[in-house]
């Protein structure tokens, strides 16, 4: 496979790739590769942080009972706490993810199935819902989403009871989970409700169907009668073709380009609706020749969190104030486990304004080089360069609190001479007027060089 | 300084100071009125709890339901013969009493949600209760009427989704320097392209490069126009008073920003209400008088208008650790000098008349606000920017 091509590949389903690993993969053939890929992320590693405090509230607690409001308090406090924890070890997993293509896919489908929660048992399961089902079956995903303690209070399947039905669940089950804007109609909604009424769960986090709060009879939805289930309605609606060509849309924007192709789009709904298996469709795109295309290599905004990671991903940062990391997310303008709204984020160019585009360009500099970009001349003496740096770093003093080993990506780039060094850092080429600047500056040191190059622009595509 | 004067030579600055073309080709395009008026949003994050904010003390109902957390009769600062402030707000009686205060009770929206997020999400984006949207009122008014990213400031470290439009967004800065210097690194001119390339609108890439390159000149300009204001001001040593203290910096500094957004949070007293209450409505209004002094001093009040706001207001009762819980409608302030109902402008919550939950019923659609304060303040299409047509009210 072409060397371009695997970084292309490497830089959708994960986060860039470094040139050691890029080697050994140009040996392999396309097949062989996305193959080798899709059986690392069969296995399922779940994301855990240390909650056993929690836990240890919760199992003293009867599970049938209700939590009094100074217990409740003292769960959300600690649970502030260990977001933050759970944040870091997220992005912490996908920087270093073996299971690569699966990680991608739970970040993805964490824009997709959006839910926020104050509970950190139930957001930590949820993610982990998110993570098992990330490229199984579609089908067994949505129902598990609709049973899962988070979502059922974040879209208030909790309150919607029999007598009073609630429809914000059913909704955006349709609106945004499965179908999109107006492919459905308000009686849709109004009947699906009903086969939600009755689910909820219990402190621990698990499933509980409330049978008496349960509406029984009969519901008419997409033109079906019955006495369904929300299992059932989950299957009516999924067999729309719709359904399909929604997520399907929703990957191809993702991780081919933000603007559809019709002819892709349609072969892989033709793919997907067959058994609306996820890693089928996955591995159908990815071999597909279109992906390829030069259209769509280095023409996409990277997240936050993809730009982020990558960072990371390239020279290993570790964060010894993980507020820190949190605050860089903020200022991105993307915080893990903290969406805006069910919509979530709408990614491409939203996610630049003057402020994160500013931050973007600066923060390469900011962890790994004392805020310094080299701008020395050819042929200037290296020893003033020192010297420029030690005043700068002396002015500007050292922000973040960071351990940055540079040594593994001297050890990853060895063989990488610094003239060549963009072809490894950047998805896309470098623009003539930034590129003609580049040219009167003096290459100093790779390290310096990968500064300079991740303080363009055009290290934020993808 | 005299006014002729300084027109004179704030005209001359600004035609000395950096204006991009961008900017002047954008003007040709937009239909903006400008006649400098400026609004300025408060969000009070969290829900502040209006009952013992705007107090009925005359309500049976409310001691009764309260009776921990009520404020006694004879520490409320009264208004009227039933209705007083907070003691707290004493600062704001003076504005009460020159007629430049209006308080809107009953505001809020159908189907409320009661969820902090959702409820600030429905206030920030203006959109139904049972609808989600991906960008803000003033982000899509920005996206019809906005000139450069300073169009609208958020005094804040990063955007709210109120300031985030379609197709543009704010700019949010703490502090205008630090902005700036972060912008104003020679690598970053070095490699950017002419303003007038015709690649920057292109594609992705050259989105980016358009966006630094806007970014660099708002920053400049917000900084350089802003640093030729010093207040004399003494503001309220506190994160609230110093956004507030930058805030008229800008305003008085004639910095071409319509809507200027700032917040101050800390409202969700669900347990020992009365202590945390009584601190943060002290922050507020001291706050906002000493605002206000600052911007009559430098005769730009007459131009600003005010607008307070929560996600939502607290229960009727209190709840078992002498808080409140969560509720729906509330009061909002507005406050100005070119108000046309000043006072009340509308009736107290009937308390005796709540929804199942035990809350407030809602009156006033937030957004028929909203679009008053579009249609004849910022006089900008209040229905293509709230997506619906809502009738105005007649405080402005």
């Amino acid at each position: 496979m072409k060397p371009q091509h695997i970084q292309h590949l490497y830089r959708r389903i994960g986060f860039g790739v470094l040139p050691t690993k890029l080697e050994k993969l140009s040996k392999k053939s396309r097949k062989q590769i996305i193959n080798e890929i899709l059986k690392t992320s069969k296995k399922v590693t779940p994301l855990k942080i240390n909650t056993s405090e929690i836990n240890t509230i919760i199992n003293g607690i009867d599970k049938k009972s209700k939590l009094d409001s100074e217990t409740r308090i003292k769960i959300q406090k600690i649970s502030r706490k260990k977001q933050i924890e759970l944040n870091v070890a997220w992005i912490n997993r996908l920087s270093n993810a073996s299971e690569l293509l699966r990680e991608k896919m739970t970040l993805f489908w964490a824009n997709h199935f959006v839910c926020k929660d104050n509970n950190i048992l139930h957001v930590q399961q949820f993610n982990n819902t998110l993570r098992s089902h990330a490229l199984g079956d579609f089908r067994s995903f949505v129902k598990a989403i609709a049973k899962e303690a988070a979502m059922i209070k974040y879209l208030n399947t909790k309150q919607n009871k029999k007598l009073k039905p609630n429809e914000n669940f059913a909704r955006e089950l349709m609106e945004l989970f499965t179908l999109g804007v107006g492919q459905y109609t308000e009686n849709d909604i109004k009947e699906s409700a009903k086969a939600f009424t009755g689910y909820n769960h219990n402190l621990q986090g698990e499933f509980v169907f409330r049978s008496q709060q349960h509406y029984s009879g009969e519901k008419t939805c997409f033109g079906k009668t019955g006495n369904f289930s929300g299992d059932d309605v989950i299957d009516i609606i999924l067999e729309q073709k719709q359904c399909a060509k929604y997520i399907c849309e929703k990957i191809y924007r993702h991780f081919v380009n933000e603007t559809i192709n019709e002819n892709h789009l349609n072969e892989m709904t033709t793919v997907f609706y067959k058994d609306y298996n996820i890693e089928r469709l996955m591995q159908f795109v990815l071999m597909s020749d279109w992906f390829y295309d030069k259209k769509n290599i280095g023409t996409k905004i990277k997240s936050p969190i993809e730009f982020i990671v990558e960072l990371k991903s390239t020279v290993p940062t570790k964060f010894k104030k993980h507020k820190q990391l949190i605050r860089i997310q903020k200022s991105l303008g993307q915080i893990l486990l903290n969406p805006p709204n069910v919509a979530g984020w709408k990614g491409g160019k939203n996610w630049i304004d003057s402020n994160t585009i500013m931050f973007r360009v600066k923060l390469p500099s900011l962890l790994l080089n004392d805020a310094y970009i080299s701008k020395t001349k050819k042929g200037e003496n290296v020893s003033e360069i020192r010297a420029k740096k030690e005043l700068f770093k002396k002015k500007y003093g050292k922000y973040y609190h960071t351990e940055t080993n540079w040594n593994y990506f001297n050890k990853h780039f060895k063989n990488i001479s610094v003239d060549h060094l963009e072809n490894y850092l950047l998805a896309c080429t470098i623009s003539d007027n930034a590129k003609l600047y580049l040219n009167t500056l003096g290459k100093v040191s790779k390290q310096e060089y990968c500064v300079q190059l991740m303080s363009l622009p055009e290290y934020q595509m993808c | 300084m005299d006014r002729r004067k300084f027109l004179k030579q704030s005209s001359l600055a600004s035609s000395l100071f950096f204006v991009p073309s961008f900017v002047k080709a954008f003007e040709q395009v937009a239909s903006t009125k400008l006649g400098y008026k400026r609004l300025v949003i408060i969000q009070l994050s969290g829900g502040n709890d209006g009952l013992n904010t705007i107090i009925p003390y005359r309500n049976d109902i409310y001691y009764k339901e309260r009776p921990k957390l009520s404020i006694p009769k004879q520490n409320v600062l009264k208004l009227n013969d039933d209705i007083g402030f907070h003691p707290s707000l004493l600062p704001l009686k003076d504005l009460y009493d020159n007629g430049y205060l209006t308080i809107i009770n009953n505001v809020g929206y159908p189907n409320p949600n009661r969820s902090h997020f959702r409820s600030m999400d429905i206030w920030q984006t203006g959109s139904d209760s049972n609808k989600y949207s991906q960008s803000g009122w003033i982000g899509r008014y920005l996206d019809f009427y906005g000139k450069a990213p300073y169009s609208a400031i958020e005094v804040d470290e990063s955007l709210s989704l109120a300031m985030k439009g379609e197709t543009t967004n704010a700019l949010a800065t703490l502090n205008p320097k630090a902005l700036h210097n972060l912008s104003k690194d020679s690598y970053f001119k070095n490699i950017s392209p002419n303003q007038n390339s015709i690649h920057l609108n292109e594609h992705n890439l050259g989105y980016l490069y358009k966006s630094m390159i806007d970014a660099k000149s708002s920053a400049k300009y917000v900084y350089e126009r802003s640093k030729t204001v010093t207040s004399k001001k003494e503001y309220p040593n506190n994160k609230f008073g110093k956004q507030l203290k930058t805030t008229a910096k800008f305003i008085n500094s004639h910095i071409e920003t319509k809507v200027f957004y700032t917040s101050l949070s800390g409202f969700d007293t669900h347990a020992n209400q009365l202590n945390t209450q009584k601190r943060l409505l002290a922050i507020y209004a001291n706050g906002i008088a000493t605002f206000i002094e600052d911007l009559k001093e430098n005769n730009t009040f007459k131009d600003t208008l005010i607008l307070t706001f929560s996600e939502f207001g607290r229960r009727v009762k209190q709840n078992a650790s002498a808080g409140t819980d969560h509720g729906t409608s509330n009061n909002v302030f507005i406050i100005g000098e070119q108000l046309k109902r000043q006072g009340f402008y509308n009736d107290m919550p009937n308390l005796s008349n709540l929804d199942t939950n035990g809350d407030l019923k809602f009156e006033i659609d937030f957004r028929t606000i909203y679009a008053t304060v579009l249609d004849k303040w910022l006089e900008a299409n209040d229905k293509k920017i709230l997506d619906k047509s809502f009738k105005k009210l007649n405080f402005i």
